[in-house]
């Protein structure tokens, strides 16, 4: 191509001022404001290839953007001053706005000529024909007479047209200039007319053709209201479907579809709603099936560009609003419009979430000043649960958008002493019969109440999960007037939220109707959330209300769903790793009847049990010594029935052990807190009389005990990376889990190898952890690896994984070394314990290890 | 005619029930999916299927190939929903199959069983469509916390059952065929015979299998020595995505309480994200997300894992020995990506020593660790299953109605 360089026409050095923007999540985000060129760059050994460089407008030195014009780009200028294409090496697609359609023109010629050089059509196939006469050559391009005994030549003709991108332009400019489409449009009901099918497919493709043709001048013109019927008229007979015929006309024919609930005055602007909703239609229905992705992005991009200048003008149109808002000012008269009114709003906030954070903040601005609060509220009340719907999902949009926008609102209220929206939502929630309005405001009040990131690190991973997404990092300054807010709200309104569960107190059997039992679902919910998120105000209000006993009477109620919601409520106290609620359950003696359903579930396999299982799980893991002692001296036959399982015969054991040693109280104090548990910051021990927690004798030799043995272990364990046995991969193959059976049989041998697995576990819970502060990166990761299953985006994000597995790990940067820490741990096992079965079984891991059969990297530990 | 059986009809003729209708299904469908623990066990015979993804009339198509439900017996191993343009009626008629059938249809979870995947990638899209609000997205995401995670199929035979009625059994008496690769009308297109112990179903054949579909493998091993026939081969595991380093056991996956959005991390997310790797044994899978355990296998008595989430464009591909076989049941994804789908077929054994009434419990738990030493010194892994690959294409075009979206019916803006 270097030959050809000369031809092309010297690029402007004008910088051009543009917005470059990036889809991200369907979403288009803004990278800046700077200025464009375009030009030949130079590159090693003296070529040069065609680059579009946009550097930044307030930092010069910062490039916005550096592209390479390149075979595969498929650049497409759109309306007058967007240029769009997808990113060859990532698949981003990108748009650049230019400030002035000059400027848009200028940089699309140069794209427009090294493209053409990329695909010389079928004319310009001679790389010395300049670029003008190549497009002259096309220019010259014509179609027969648009009638219906030349609708094969055309059919023909545009599909060898529409193979190259040269020719496609030449193609364009012809169905443009000439208004082919009009001309196209009467053919189809002649053909109807003459009941000629074969035409009628034809007409089809031909259209199919002109619209892939992916020019935005094109589409534009043919949703038009002049082209409209006639094009989806034609795409109604699609020769891949010879039996059928879709009535596009029909349905978009019909004008009712179009609700106005205020008139929108500028005919450009409604022509724009007509024309958006005309292209979503041709997106989703009429092509959905044979869209390419760049016609995909051409629809997709001028439906955003519709939806900005239509929001744009309604946000600043003062009378348009005012209007709009007064249809709820007038009294009881014309519900069916006030209704309309709240699913418009709906609508206008469902676009806005498309919008650039800065328009939809102007949107909701402007609708708040107009008294939207009162129409939420005026919504949220309502008798048509549509209605509802509405106003909850404006609602939620706008919490979404920006919670402190709301929060503040709240204040003001509080301050004006009005019973705040929160209050407001508290009665909808208990009363509303409608699950998807009942879930969203649960929802809102949780992030009303959200006090920002939990000041606590152990954060129960699981729970937290489901409401990553909403729960993006905030300002993690305490603000004067949240904790106000949240003082107010517990000194009376959590009273009220959760008075179903309180009331449980006086209840004697536990029977619920399907509306009681999910409203304990939701409200279980989102108690779990202010426990993570209010740590003194929560647990004081637990402790106040008895909550853990009231939880723990639905550990009986007959719905199994109510049971394991109650379970992971307790489950979520535990995993606090906080002295108060472990102590508070003991306490409360709610883990017996869960012990209960387990007995009652097993040897069933079930999510109940599962459930219960974890819930043991977690307990002997966490060695929460306070809840196994609880257990086995409490539960002992119980615990005895079930010991077919391991958990239940560990903990046994470790009860039992703890009677034979003995050691100062002092040493155990120290290993505990510093070595082992990594205690959050908040210290439990201010809560009142329970914060000292009594040693049991036997505990402190039990402590003893693992604290020799991790001193031995530390030895034989010293050439792994990590000290004292805590290789964060030690888990990978828990060997104990497999040979307990003959092991544990010699209880004295047994501690060593608990403890090695115990430290690893409690990393493992921080690597979950770790991941657990930027949950909105991940998710956005695992929605980035479901693109197509892009190769080079899935290394990019293992580079990402492999990153946060080496900080996390902080030992361990390889698979490699985490088997190696297995077998590490493995054998310090047996070094430490010492008895003849653990011979037996390292040599049969030596025997593993020297197999083909196992990986080959074990061999260095072999 | 029960409503079920009536909201049965109506699904499979594509069109979706009232949305009172879902959330009573879905409640049924809690009720029966709280009782399954988080690795379903599964006698074989069963037919394993792997992504839908909403591709309603392609669903239709696997169920004229695969046998209609409850005849055959189905697992399903997740991603129902997002991308098609069906996946509310492919969902719910999985569900309602689940609740009129539930020995017969088994349905574990994908990773788009979940609110955040489905929210982007189209099922909550086409809930608020077909029903102008998020509810039913909503009732049907509570049923995608209760799915199970994985299946554990017993009792599948090494030897295979004629395709279809024209071929008679005792053509199969004498062959030991390992995999037989039908095409959709039950013809057989392609055959591998087992070969002996030491180098059971190599990547060859698969390789083979996956690329010409002609002829088998090259070395053309003997049959004979490679285990007689009819005795019970290991268990198969199926997940969607993968294994996880944190599970070594097969009963590490009941410690999971599995009601949850799927995580970012740990060993649930790996079931439902990972890929297994392209390097053998441990190592960071090619998208990132999990691992890959072929030790597992012998550790729990496996012959094989099944899983889907990865696109193959000739419906399944087995790797690693053939001890790993990706299944994938959406032909034609995403209407446009020209590939075949498949389902595989295990046939029951002969022997009904093969039938043990097995709990999930018992698969390596009390013997699975010390049983994989022993089997490593004896050099003999477990034969993999006689597998049948039944081949095919997307559903022809006039079989149904255009695939669309259904359009949003009013507008204000």
């Amino acid at each position: 191509m270097a030959a050809a360089q000369p031809q092309v026409p010297h690029p402007s050095t004008d910088r051009k001022r543009v917005k470059v923007y990036e889809l991200r999540n369907n979403d288009w985000f803004d990278r800046g404001t700077g200025f464009c060129t375009a030009g030949w760059h130079p590159i090693e050994d003296s070529q040069r290839e065609p680059r579009v460089i946009v550097e930044s407008e307030d930092q010069p030195e910062r490039v916005l953007l550096e592209t390479r014009i390149c075979k595969e780009d498929g650049f497409h200028k759109q309306q007058e001053t967007l240029i769009v294409w997808t990113e060859p090496s990532n698949g981003v697609d990108m748009a650049l706005s230019f400030q002035e359609a000059e400027g848009c023109t200028m940089i699309w010629r140069f794209i427009h000529s090294v493209q053409q050089q990329f695909n010389p059509g079928a004319a310009a196939g001679d790389d010395t024909l300049s670029d003008d006469l190549a497009m002259d050559m096309h220019n010259s391009v014509a179609l027969p007479e648009a009638a219906l005994g030349n609708l094969t030549i055309i059919e023909d003709s545009m599909r060898a047209l529409s193979t190259t991108a040269a020719s496609r332009d030449a193609l364009t400019k012809f169905v443009l200039n000439e208004g082919y489409i009009l001309k196209l449009i009467p053919l189809v009901e002649q053909a109807e007319d003459f009941e000629s099918l074969n035409d009628l497919h034809r007409l089809c493709n031909i259209m199919k053709t002109v619209i892939l043709l992916n020019d935005t001048s094109i589409i534009e013109h043919a949703v038009s209201d002049e082209c409209v019927i006639g094009v989806v008229g034609a795409l109604e007979y699609d020769p891949d479907f010879p039996s059928h015929k879709a009535n596009h006309r029909q349905w978009l024919k019909d004008s009712g579809r179009y609700k106005e609930v205020v008139r929108i005055e500028d005919a450009s602007i409604l022509r724009k709603v007509h024309q958006t909703y005309r292209l979503l239609y041709l997106k989703d229905v009429v092509l959905a099936r044979i869209l390419d992705d760049n016609t995909f992005s051409v629809l997709n991009s001028l439906i955003f560009f519709n939806q900005v200048d239509i929001v744009q003008h309604i946000q600043a149109n003062q009378a348009f609003l005012g209007e709009l808002f007064d249809i709820f000012k007038t009294q009881g008269q014309d519900s069916r419009r006030k209704k309309e009114a709240v699913l418009f709003i709906q609508q206008c906030c469902s676009i806005a979430k498309n919008l650039q954070p800065p328009a939809r903040q102007t949107l909701y601005n402007n609708f708040i000043s107009h008294g939207l609060l009162q129409v939420i509220n005026f919504g949220l009340r309502h008798n048509d649960v549509a209605v509802r719907v509405g106003a909850t999902d404006i609602l939620v949009s706008m919490i979404d958008h920006d919670p402190q926008m709301i929060r503040r609102t709240i204040y003001h209220q509080i301050q004006e002493k009005q019973p705040p929206l929160t209050d407001s939502l508290i009665d909808l929630l208990l009363i509303e019969v409608d699950l998807g309005v009942k879930s969203q405001i649960s929802d809102a009040l949780k992030v009303l109440l959200d006090q920002g990131p939990p000041s606590q690190p152990e954060v129960y991973a699981k729970a937290n999960g489901e409401h990553a997404v909403r729960l993006q990092p905030r300002m993690p300054t305490a603000d004067p007037q949240q904790e106000q807010f949240l003082d107010l709200f517990y000194d009376r309104s959590a009273v009220k939220l959760f008075q179903p569960l309180i009331q449980l107190k006086d209840r004697a059997t536990m029977d619920f109707t399907v509306q009681q039992a999910s409203m304990f679902t939701y409200l279980i919910e989102i108690l779990c959330f202010f426990i993570r998120q209010h740590h003194h105000r929560s647990k004081f209000f637990v402790l106040n209300n008895d909550i853990v006993k009231r939880v723990g009477q639905l550990l009986v109620c007959r719905e199994k769903y109510l049971k394991l919601v109650a379970i992971r409520f307790l489950r979520q106290l535990i995993g606090l790793q906080d002295e108060f609620y472990v102590k508070h359950i003991s306490e409360k003696k709610v883990i017996g009847p869960i012990l209960e359903v387990l007995v009652q579930t097993m040897p069933r396999d079930n999510l109940l049990s599962s459930a219960c299982l974890e819930f043991f799980e977690h307990i002997k893991k966490e060695n929460i010594k306070e809840l196994m002692k609880y257990l086995v001296e409490n539960h002992r036959d119980q615990l005895q029935k079930l010991a077919y399982v391991e958990i239940f015969r560990d903990i046994i054991l470790k009860y039992d052990q703890t009677r034979g040693f003995s050691v100062s109280l002092d040493y155990f104090m120290e290993a505990e807190d510093d070595v082992r548990r990594k205690r959050p910051n908040v210290n439990p021990r201010t809560g009142g009389p329970m914060e000292y927690v009594t040693m049991d004798p036997a505990e402190e030799e039990y402590w003893n005990t693992s604290d020799d043995e991790d001193e031995q272990q530390a030895k034989v364990g010293s050439r792994t990376v990590s000290a004292n046995g805590m290789s964060p991969g030690t888990k990978l193959v828990d060997y104990g889990s497999d040979e307990d059976g003959d092991d544990h049989v010699e209880a004295g041998a047994l501690s060593a190898e608990d403890e090695g697995r115990l430290a690893p576990d409690k990393m493992d819970e921080e690597m979950s952890k770790s991941g657990e502060v930027a949950p909105p990166e991940r998710l956005s990761e695992k929605r980035r690896r479901e693109e197509d299953e892009e190769e080079d985006l899935g290394k990019l994000i293992q580079h990402k994984r492999r990153n946060s597995s080496s900080t996390s790990a902080n030992s361990s940067n390889s698979p490699v070394f985490i088997r190696k820490g297995k077998n590490g741990a493995m054998r310090r096992d047996s070094g430490g314990g010492g008895g003849p079965k653990k011979i037996a079984i390292t040599l049969g891991s030596s025997i593993k290890a020297g197999n083909g059969q196992t990986n080959s990297k074990s061999e260095d530990e072999a | 005619m029960s409503d079920l059986d009536k909201a049965i009809a109506q699904l499979r003729a594509c069109r979706p029930i009232p949305e009172a209708q879902v959330r009573e299904l879905c409640h049924k469908a809690r009720e029966l999916l709280i009782e399954e623990g988080n690795v379903v066990t599964v006698a074989a015979p069963v037919t394993i299927c792997g992504d839908i993804h909403g591709q309603f009339h392609d669903l239709m198509e696997l169920f004229r190939v695969g046998g209609d439900p409850p005849d055959t017996n189905y697992l399903f191993m997740g991603d129902f929903v997002d991308r098609g343009f069906y996946s509310l009626e492919s969902f719910l008629l999985l569900l309602c199959l689940k609740v009129r059938y539930p020995d017969r249809m088994t349905l574990i979870r994908g990773n788009h069983e979940s609110r955040q995947i489905t929210t982007v990638y189209g099922f909550y899209d086409e809930c608020v469509r077909k029903y102008g609000s998020a509810n039913v997205w909503r009732y049907c995401c509570d049923v995608f916390d209760y799915l199970a995670l994985g299946a554990i199929v017993l009792g599948a035979s090494n030897t295979l059952s004629p395709p279809n009625e024209h071929i008679s059994s005792e053509d199969y008496a004498d062959a030991d065929i390992e995999i037989e690769v039908c095409n959709a009308d039950g013809d057989i297109m392609s055959r591998f015979q087992r070969r002996d112990n030491e180098q059971r179903s190599p990547n060859g054949a698969a390789a083979a299998a996956a690329g010409s579909k002609t002829g088998p493998p090259g070395s053309g091993a003997s049959g004979s020595s490679g285990g007689s026939s009819g005795n019970p081969t290991g268990a198969v595991l199926c997940v969607h995505g993968g294994l996880s380093p944190l599970i070594d056991t097969v009963d590490k996956i009941r410690l999971l309480d599995r009601k949850q959005e799927v995580p970012h991390e740990g060993a649930m997310c790996d079931l439902l994200w990972s890929d297994p790797d392209e390097i053998d044994g441990w190592g960071l899978s090619p998208r990132g997300a999990g691992f890959l355990l072929g030790l597992i296998l012998s550790r729990n008595d496996l012959s094989l894992i099944a899983r889907a989430h990865q696109l193959v464009m000739e419906g399944f591909k087995e790797m690693f020995d053939a001890s790993i076989v990706t299944v994938w049941s959406a032909p034609n994804y995403c209407y446009r990506c020209g590939n075949v789908a498949a389902v595989l077929e295990l046939s029951e054994g002969g022997g009904g020593e093969s039938i043990l009434a097995r709990s999930n419990g018992d698969v390596g738990r009390s013997d699975g660790g010390m049983r994989g030493v022993m089997m490593e010194s004896e050099g003999a892994p477990k034969n993999g299953p006689a597998r049948r690959y039944r081949v095919f294409q997307a559903a022809p075009q006039d079989s149904r109605g255009m695939p669309a979206k259904k359009p949003v019916a009013d507008y204000f803006l």
